[in-house]
């Protein structure tokens, strides 16, 4: 019995000892009685020293081990008590004791456990750094966020000044440059002596030249913001470029250099796309190839690189035998401000941006600029663009068509209320030997109109009393004529000019004037007056009109699902009648807060069904000015607009639900 | 959160043609539930659907002149259920339209434009991240 006895307390003994938490005794008054190898690792001391000695006197905080001293003997436990143990360390402990008793049920002392908590103590305090950090994060992100949104704002906004800027004074400069250039060039025409034809000739240059930075700043501000809008006209490839090609000849006989054209005879003559911006191109790459080139031959080749039943790739290619570009400088010659070399400007004139603006206006397009140099032997730009095909026939195509003495007695009337205008354009228009006549507004010209008869009109936009457009729809409307009109505007935005077309307008030409354009416009419309209706066209064959829907977004947006084109289409047809109603009666009735609302819900469905950006903006000026009621006489004319192109719209939609709906029974 | 949990969405718009471009935009891009609704009403009403997103017209109110208007709208959803986030749309970009949206507890604020949809796609994402951010934040705070 005593051994086994004895076994078992050893083995009681060993457990103990094996223990990581320390264990320690304490009798009734607080004096440490036995303990565990771990209370003697922890405290650094010896049994024989620990034995008899006052527990208390190994924390950090005796006063508070004295009161759980009293509790365990008070209560008979405690659980989880937190003390700290007086070592090297401070090991934070769990303090968890109970008393034991004899036979009779006498207190004999206390058997404590300290459990060590240093670990469980550092993963929390990790865990509260985690959390903290995390917090941090998202406010972090959260601010990242709103100062990002704020961001877009301001450089959204930005864009949108700049471009108003830019064409604001795009508009301030052209006009008084219109008069400087104009009257160089009518005195360059009288008896001058050498010296003064010489400065004559440099103030004309210089005119000529700050016209055309005017322009490339204009155009890059366009693309920048994404302002940049090609037209789909049916145009003559071959026509066109010849023409533009003709513009080159004086300055390529100065410089005794040769002109190669090669124009490939199986490309289709009638195209669709956009010959203004295609003659920006090929003129940017012909007159570097010209400045560049000091003698040989410059080459311009348009090959036909692909054909299928839709459309055609035609290749361009502008080769010269100029001083070329070395290669480390040929990736950079596409950047805004950049030239072949710093010295370049200096020598040639220019600003840098032809290039940048080439690129800008063929990749947009679906096109690919290449260029191949070798310094001293010369440069080879070709870019390559897709045209889609059309039975239609071309409109009037701005061929020149050289001066002609025989057409004689042709009377004008010019509308323009600056005096030093009008001055210019008498000049010009009697160098032609035409009669001239001139309005100061819109009122004085209709006057004239009704006592004299006139064989074309040019007409300023801008004017006081009544202004171009007004005067043009009286015309058209009231009075029923159909006298070429051709408008003369500074600010050649593209609102300008579909709104020219909108009140019945033939043409239109750029201020600064140049002479052999509007002679060739003048003749070309009294030849044949093509008027651009929109009455006859909208009865006229479906191919033949330029559409102004344009189903791609919906398309690709649908992923050309006709169920959901056709959903979308009919919820259009349903919506926009109403509204067009409501916008008329509104701005009739000056309800300006219907008016707004009937203009605004328009606003997003330009984009969807691809009407022209023109309108969208329109119809956000409308609002603007039903909004805030400042006076603006062109509001009528937007409304007028909006509404036809609403109508024009329908009627094509209708249409289009209808061969959808036939194509997919 | 997992992506392919299905987003219910409300979309409430009174122009037609822009609730279904917006909508088909929705389906072809992700597994998305959705329903539409042309008043502030109807959106209100159904509350108890319990979309995850709304995303809602700020002008209600331009034909129908005693429809709710969208900031009411935008009011009553909070008020039903604040947690739930609504993405405001407009056709007006101005500073002041999109304040009064983000004082009225709006979680954004979109102008209509082709790009509206993509956009929203990406708020969408952003409202998903943030409420795990929120999910894990409240894991560890219940373990502190």
């Amino acid at each position: 019995m005593e051994i086994i006895e004895k076994r078992e307390s050893q083995y009681a003994r060993s457990l103990i000892e094996a223990s990581l938490d320390p264990l320690v005794t304490i009798s009734t008054e607080g004096k440490i009685t036995d303990m565990n190898q771990a209370t003697v690792n922890i405290t650094g001391s010896t049994r024989e020293k620990l034995t008899g000695s006052d527990f208390f006197n190994y924390f950090t905080d005796p006063q508070k081990a004295r009161e759980v001293y009293r509790e365990v003997f008070a209560k008979g436990s405690v659980a989880d008590y937190p003390l700290t143990i007086k070592d090297q360390k401070h090991t934070d402990i769990l303090f968890n004791g109970s008393v034991y008793k004899d036979e009779d049920g006498n207190v004999l002392g206390a058997v404590v456990v300290a459990r060590n908590i240093t670990e469980q103590n550092k993963t929390e305090t990790e865990l509260t750094e985690a959390i903290v950090f995390a917090e941090l994060a998202t406010g972090i992100a959260e601010e990242a966020q709103s100062k990002a949104e704020t961001a877009t704002r301001i450089a959204e906004d930005a864009v949108k000044s700049k471009q108003q800027f830019l064409s604001n004074m795009s508009h301030e400069i052209r006009t008084p440059m219109n008069a400087i250039i104009g009257f160089t060039k009518v005195v360059l025409k009288t008896d001058l002596s050498p010296k003064q034809r010489e400065y004559l000739t440099a103030i004309k240059i210089s005119g000529d030249a700050l016209i055309v930075l005017i322009n490339d700043i204009l155009d890059l501000a366009k693309v920048d913001a994404g302002k940049m809008t090609f037209e789909q006209t049916p145009f003559k490839m071959a026509a066109s470029i010849s023409a533009m090609l003709h513009l080159f000849e004086p300055k390529i006989q100065e410089k005794n250099l040769q002109l190669i054209k090669e124009y490939d005879t199986n490309i289709p003559e009638v195209l669709l796309g956009d010959p203004v911006r295609l003659h920006q191109i090929i003129l940017n790459l012909v007159s570097n190839a010209v400045k560049f080139t000091s003698k040989g031959e410059i080459k311009v080749s348009v090959n036909l690189l692909n054909e299928d039943e839709e459309k055609v790739t035609i290749e361009f290619i502008i080769a010269d035998t100029g001083m070329g570009i070395t290669e480390n400088k040929l990736e950079k010659i596409f950047e805004n401000f950049q030239q072949a070399s710093s010295g370049t400007s200096r020598l040639y004139g220019g600003t840098g941006l032809g290039l940048a603006i080439v690129k800008q206006l063929v990749e947009p397009q679906g096109g690919r600029i290449n260029v191949k140099s070798k310094v001293d032997e010369g440069s080879e730009f070709s870019f390559t663009l897709s045209f889609r095909k059309t039975t239609a026939e071309a409109e009037t195509v701005s061929e020149l068509i050289e001066l002609d003495t025989e057409i004689k007695s042709i009377k004008i009337l010019v509308v323009e209320d600056i005096p030093l205008n009008q001055l210019l354009m008498k000049t010009l228009l009697d160098d032609f030997n035409f009669e001239c006549d001139i309005a100061a507004n819109g009122l004085i010209a209709i006057e004239k109109m009704q006592t004299k008869s006139y064989d074309l009109v040019l007409m300023d936009l801008q004017m006081p009393e009544m202004n171009g457009f007004e005067a043009t729809e009286f015309i058209r409307k009231k009075m029923e004529s159909q006298i070429p009109i051709i408008a003369l505007t500074a600010d050649v935005t593209t609102v300008d000019l579909a709104k020219c077309k909108a009140v019945g307008m033939n043409d239109y030409i750029a201020k600064p004037v140049d002479e052999r354009l509007l002679y060739s416009k003048i003749v070309g419309l009294i030849k044949k007056p093509a008027l651009i209706n929109y009455d006859e066209e909208k009865e006229s064959e479906h191919s033949k009109k330029p559409r102004c829907i344009d189903l791609g977004y919906l398309s690709h947006r649908t992923k050309s699902n006709p169920k959901l084109m056709m959903e979308m289409i009919s919820l259009y047809l349903e919506q926009t009648p109403p509204l067009i109603n409501v916008m008329k009666q509104s701005y009739m009735n000056k309800d300006w807060d219907s008016l707004q609302a009937a203009v605004h819900k328009m606003i997003p469905s330009f984009s969807i069904m691809g009407i022209s950006s023109d309108f969208e903006n329109m119809a956000k000026k409308v609002q603007e000015y039903a909004n805030t009621q400042h006076k603006d006489d062109g509001i009528h004319d937007m409304v007028l607009q909006l509404e036809n192109i609403c109508s024009q719209a329908c009627i094509e939609l209708e249409e289009e639900f209808h061969r959808i709906k036939k194509n997919n029974l | 959160m997992n992506n392919k949990a299905v987003i219910k969405l409300f979309l409430v718009d009174d122009d037609v043609v822009f609730l279904k471009s917006l909508e088909i935009d929705f389906l072809q891009h992700g597994d998305f539930i959705i329903e539409t609704f042309v008043t502030g009403e109807l959106c209100v009403k159904n509350l108890s659907n319990n979309p995850d997103v709304i995303i809602l017209d700020y002008f209600l109110d331009g034909i129908d002149k005693n429809a709710m208007n969208g900031i009411e709208t935008l009011d009553k959803i909070k008020a039903v259920n604040p947690d739930t986030p609504v993405i405001m749309l407009s056709a007006q970009d101005k500073i002041d339209v999109a304040i009064n949206c983000m004082h009225h507890k709006a979680f954004d604020y979109v102008v209509k434009s082709e790009t509206a949809f993509m956009r929203l796609q990406k708020i969408i994402t952003t409202i998903f991240q943030h409420k795990k951010m929120e999910k894990e934040l409240n894991w560890y705070m219940e373990r502190m």
